[in-house]
């Protein structure tokens, strides 16, 4: 029979071994860990980060044309309603003509606060991650922001928030949240910052 | 819960079992304004296009509870004294309507767009105007918007 | 001009005598004789004018004398945006001698008598009461005259009459005082009409009666109706085809706020509630169980839908089937298909019913006034008298308000809960309960040698459009012949030997009029194939037409007139200008024969029309703005189904459910430009809401094939990759 302490600290190593190992294999994919306890590396905070903006709730408000788009499979916005000069729409309507504050369970409409398009320079639609992320992060196109200023964006924005409670479509039926809960955002959005906000390299 | 607001000039104060109940229904069947229109309930056709503090509105999709203080007005209310606003005028002498159902969501749309772009062109009517008529009188509304700029143009 | 009354009792005689032949002939020798008698009736039906299926004996059932000496004409015809109403009054203020602001027009209630036996529809309005309510305004006039003469104590010719009143010498009376305190009135034989040089009314573009009405925003439409102590009602449909619903469990529904009562009946369950809304969201509540019948998607829907299946009729058959021409030449084939086409109309079927005692009132936007109140007094066991539909204006008919089942609903609901009822569906109801332009598929050949066409085929099949219809005029669906879908799909190039077969074939789901019904999707068929034909033997597509069709008929020399009159408006060219090319296509329907020369360009994959040019006879154009207006119309709305409408199904799920998902053409895809040509070709008002439709598919699909060598053949025509 072997020494009981040296076993145990075998099986300690072990046991490290095969988190870190875990840790690897979950940084890379999209089945993200739900424990928000653990902390994580700042390119698992960016990876949730990134799988949640992303995700068609966010990307349909950041295009990169005039044209909002919608829906689970991201269609241009029926009735080819425009940015206008300040993402609010036109004038014969506004983005407030149909959507308000709050999603709309009669009509199917979403609402939030000032509900409107992202500005031309913050769009993310056919762009890489990485790209997303520099932008992002960039004073010049985030609108003067400082990272303390984008945390704040990113975990405090009532129209960002509404990602998690979108509503119903005009069928009833609720639509797709992001694949990281909100706690778990907020908390990676937190981390990330926190670490400098890194964008990991190798990635897309 | 009561809804207070101004509509058509009027103060009116409304009691709502449901808060979310849409606009569009407490007018027409609470206030027997019937010159708003149901077309799909979902935003999507215009035809129950109103002014909410002088924007334009789909009132289908707009919460009962929301419309508290705001100044409303519907097409019935868009003619003042009884001279009928512009757009009704240049829709009357360019004989538009068909069979009338969306008209008025049409007038309320571009009454709004007018007083933001007082001599619109063909492309900014395709922007703005976006309303859904079935009879399609399309082609002499734009006639319509062109002669209601240059009648409001006249009055100013 | 008709003298008397007999003449007109005889074209209604040799109609009826027509269809009473048929009848008569049933037992035994009809079912035989099928097609040729199918035949028949498609040749005359591509060109009658019906005639007015009503009273028209007595103008007291149509015309009231108020006391304010203003004229009330009540209409059995429906107002649905083509402009009846207006151009009614026309003929009847012209008659009676009186401006067109001492008339109104309301809605005939069917208590009244003043029935329409058709409904309104088939672009007939004007053309069959061209001469009876003209008729019966000048009795009218002359009842009047001789009334005031026994009041005046002078002799009727010394008699002057202007704009309601009547004067002689030193003395006037108006129509308002003729009238009064009057019980009896001998009806005269009817007097001599107008003659043309005179009219003041007829022939003049008045701007439309009901126009003030309709920038004002009065609520005259069915769904503004309205009843004291009224309740709202919703009615669950099936969301799915050829679905069986099954245990009803509407327990959750009967406890949502407002609720009244949930009705449970044999074909529909209705819950009734004291607001919409609340009717709605507890409708929303009822559970129940689907059991489809069978699997349908669209693969499915289209795979019926090709030429081969269903009952056949040969419609034309002066050429031999291409096939099967001997001469030798080169065969050419395209085939085409056209979708499900939805109505999509603004306003939402429904009923506002009131039962009291045995009785029931309905206020509902109708197109057939007389087969609503007959269906309700069958569903509700009462007698026809028992029952009065008052028809509202309608918020778009576009042949979607010739089933009218809310009615039923409604009243049984009123019934049930005794108190009226208000009753309609959502959008999305209207989508997935549609009566729909069916679906069609085409084979086009011909054989052709050098620049000689040796024969043209048209092979077509369609969904339904008139069996399950109550306008079916009975003898139509015995032996099966269509009239509504085979409308455009006869060929109208008589010089060349011509062949059209027509498939018939029942689908899963509702189908029935849409405007120009078979039109739109034939001619887009006929005329795209035309223009091909041209192309590949190297021909003017205007003159090649031109030489096809014979002078035989009074109908090809006005079809010939109004290609040339298109052609030369729009100065049509083959060539490509400034990046645009231009598309012809001609038609007749109903007698009123139409072109359209389209110019459009592209960009991208993005079709854009930038102008369209029509010829259009119809004879007299009473109002002539709203022949153009109805033009305009057809053209935009022509343009909306041939370029973007589809519906689709999956599941057995009809979709989309809404506008916007549901492309139509918007203001953005309206012509910068409309030029219109109105020809007189007959002395008579001819057929006017749907036949400017026709060539609009074609054209513009002739217009692309020039523009970009790519031949399209399915509608609807923009696509993206």
């Amino acid at each position: 029979m072997k020494n009981g302490k040296s076993s145990h600290l075998t099986l300690s190593s072990l046991i490290v071994i095969g988190i870190l190992i875990l840790g690897h294999l979950t940084a890379g994919n999209r089945e993200l860990d739900t424990d928000t306890k653990k902390s994580q590396s700042p390119t698992e905070s960016y990876n949730k980060v990134m799988a949640v903006l992303t995700h068609t709730r966010c990307m349909n408000c950041h295009p990169s044309g005039d044209v909002p788009r919608q829906g689970e499979d991201a269609h241009l916005h029926y009735f080819d309603v425009e940015r206008g000069p300040e993402g609010q729409g036109l004038t014969g309507y506004t983005c407030n003509t149909c959507h308000q504050k709050e999603n709309n369970n009669y009509s199917g409409v979403p609402g939030a606060p000032h509900w409107g398009l992202a500005p031309s320079s913050m769009a993310w639609e056919g762009k890489s991650e990485t790209e997303i992320a520099t932008q992002i992060l960039d004073p010049e196109r985030n609108g003067g922001k400082n990272l303390k200023e984008i945390e704040k964006h990113l975990t405090e924005d009532e129209l960002v928030l509404w990602a998690w409670e979108p509503g119903v479509n005009a069928e009833g039926v609720l639509r797709e949240i992001p694949p990281v809960s909100k706690q778990e955002f907020i908390v990676a959005v937190k981390e990330w910052i926190a670490a400098g906000a890194p964008i990991p390299s190798g990635q897309n | 819960m009561k809804v207070t607001f101004t509509i058509n000039g009027e103060s009116q104060s409304i009691e709502v079992t449901d808060g979310n109940s849409p606009l569009l229904w407490v007018i027409r069947d609470g206030l027997d304004l019937k010159g708003t229109k149901f077309g799909c309930g979902k935003a999507a056709c215009g035809a129950c296009t109103i002014h909410v503090d002088g924007e334009a509105i789909r009132s289908c999709s707009y919460p009962v509870k929301v419309a508290e203080g705001k100044n409303i007005t519907t097409i019935e209310g868009l003619s003042e004294n009884g001279i009928l606003h512009p757009v009704q005028q240049a829709w009357k002498e360019l004989v538009v309507p068909q069979c009338g159902y969306c008209q008025p969501g049409f007038i309320m749309a571009t009454a709004a767009m007018l007083s933001e772009i007082s001599n619109p062109s063909d492309e900014d009517i395709d922007k703005n105007i976006i309303n859904v008529c079935r009879c399609a009188t399309y082609y002499r509304m734009r006639k319509a918007i062109h002669r209601a700029a240059e009648l409001t143009s006249n009055n100013s | 001009m008709s003298k008397s009354k007999n003449k007109k009792g005889i074209k209604r005689r040799k109609f009826l005598k027509y269809t009473g032949v048929g009848v008569g002939l049933m037992i035994g020798g009809v079912w035989a004789a099928r097609n040729s008698i199918r035949r028949k009736i498609f040749e005359v039906g591509e060109k009658l004018i019906l005639p007015f299926q009503g009273d028209t004996s007595s103008p007291l059932l149509w015309l009231q004398v108020t006391p304010e000496n203003t004229i009330i004409l009540h209409s059995s015809k429906v107002e649905m945006g083509q402009g009846s109403f207006t151009s009614l009054a026309q003929l009847a203020a012209e008659e009676l001698e009186v401006d067109m602001d001492k008339i109104e027009v309301v809605h005939a209630e069917t208590g009244s008598g003043n029935i329409d036996g058709m409904g309104t529809g088939g672009s007939m309005s004007i053309a069959s009461l061209w001469l009876p309510l003209r008729e019966m305004a000048a009795t009218m006039r002359v009842m009047l005259h001789t009334k005031a003469a026994e009041k005046l104590s002078v002799s009727a010719s010394s008699l002057t009459a202007s704009n309601g009143i009547i004067t002689s010498g030193n003395q006037s009376i108006t129509y308002g005082e003729i009238v009064e305190g009057v019980t009896d009135w001998d009806i005269p034989d009817t007097p001599i009409l107008k003659e043309r040089s005179t009219f003041r009314h007829i022939g003049k573009a008045i701007p439309r009666v009901d126009l003030h009405d309709k920038v004002i925003g009065s609520p005259i439409f069915g769904m503004d109706a309205e009843y004291p102590n009224m309740l709202y009602a919703s009615v669950v449909r099936s969301r799915l085809v050829d679905s069986v619903m099954s245990n009803f469990d509407t327990s959750d529904a009967e406890n949502m706020p407002g609720v009244v009562k949930v009705v449970k009946q044999k074909d529909f369950v209705g819950v009734i509630a004291e607001s919409y809304v609340e009717a709605n969201n507890a409708r929303l509540k009822v559970i129940f169980d689907y059991e489809p019948n069978q699997l349908w998607n669209l693969e499915d829907i289209e795979k019926a839908i090709t030429v081969g299946n269903g009952t056949k009729t040969i419609i034309q058959k002066s050429g031999k089937p291409v096939e099967d021409i001997e001469e030798e030449g080169d065969i050419i084939q395209i085939e085409f298909r056209s979708p499900i086409g939805a109505h999509a109309q603004l306003e939402p079927n429904g009923a506002v019913a009131n039962y009291v005692d045995g009785r029931v009132e309905i206020k509902i936007s109708t197109q057939v006034p007389k087969v609503t109140r007959d269906e309700v007094a069958k569903a509700l066991g009462l007698s026809k008298d028992d029952v009065n539909i008052i028809p509202t204006f309608l918020g778009g008919g576009f042949g979607r308000r010739l089933h009218t089942p809310n009615a039923i609903q409604a009243a049984i609901m009123s019934k049930v809960v005794g108190k009226p009822v208000k009753s309609f569906f959502d959008r999305k109801q209207e989508f997935q309960n549609d009566t729909f332009r069916p679906p069609t598929h085409h084979i086009m050949k011909a054989k052709v040698s050098g620049k000689n066409i040796l024969g043209i085929e048209h092979q077509f099949v369609s969904g339904d459009t008139m069996f399950n219809s109550a306008l079916d005029p009975g003898i139509g669906s015995i032996i099966r012949a269509d009239i509504g879908s085979i409308r455009g799909g006869s060929i109208m190039y008589d010089l060349l030997p011509h062949r059209s077969t027509y498939y018939h074939v029942d689908l899963p789901f509702a189908t029935s009029f849409w405007r120009s019904l078979g039109l739109l999707a034939n001619a887009f068929a006929i005329e795209s194939f035309m223009d091909e034909l041209a192309i590949q033997t190297g021909q003017d597509p205007i003159q090649m037409r031109l030489d096809a069709i014979s002078n035989k008929t009074s109908y090809s020399i006005r079809t010939k007139n109004v290609i040339k009159a298109c052609a030369e408006k729009a100065g049509y060219t083959d060539e490509i200008t400034n990046g645009k090319a231009m598309g012809f296509a001609s038609t007749i329907d109903t007698g009123s024969p139409c072109a359209h020369v389209v110019e459009v360009s592209m960009e991208g994959e993005e079709i854009i029309i930038h102008k369209v040019t029509v010829a259009f006879d119809c004879g007299i154009a009473v109002n002539p703005d709203q022949v153009k207006a109805q033009i305009e119309g057809c053209v935009c709305m022509g343009i909306s189904a041939a370029m973007y409408e589809k519906m689709d199904l999956k599941n057995n799920k009809l979709y989309p459910i809404n506008y916007g998902s549901y492309r139509m053409a918007l203001m953005k895809n309206t012509p910068r430009e409309i030029d219109i040509v109105l020809i007189e070709g007959t002395d008579s008002p001819g057929p006017v809401g749907e036949p400017p439709m026709g060539p609009i598919g074609a054209a513009i699909g002739n217009a692309i094939r020039r523009l970009t060598g790519k031949r399209l053949t399915e509608l609807p025509l923009q696509r993206y990759s």
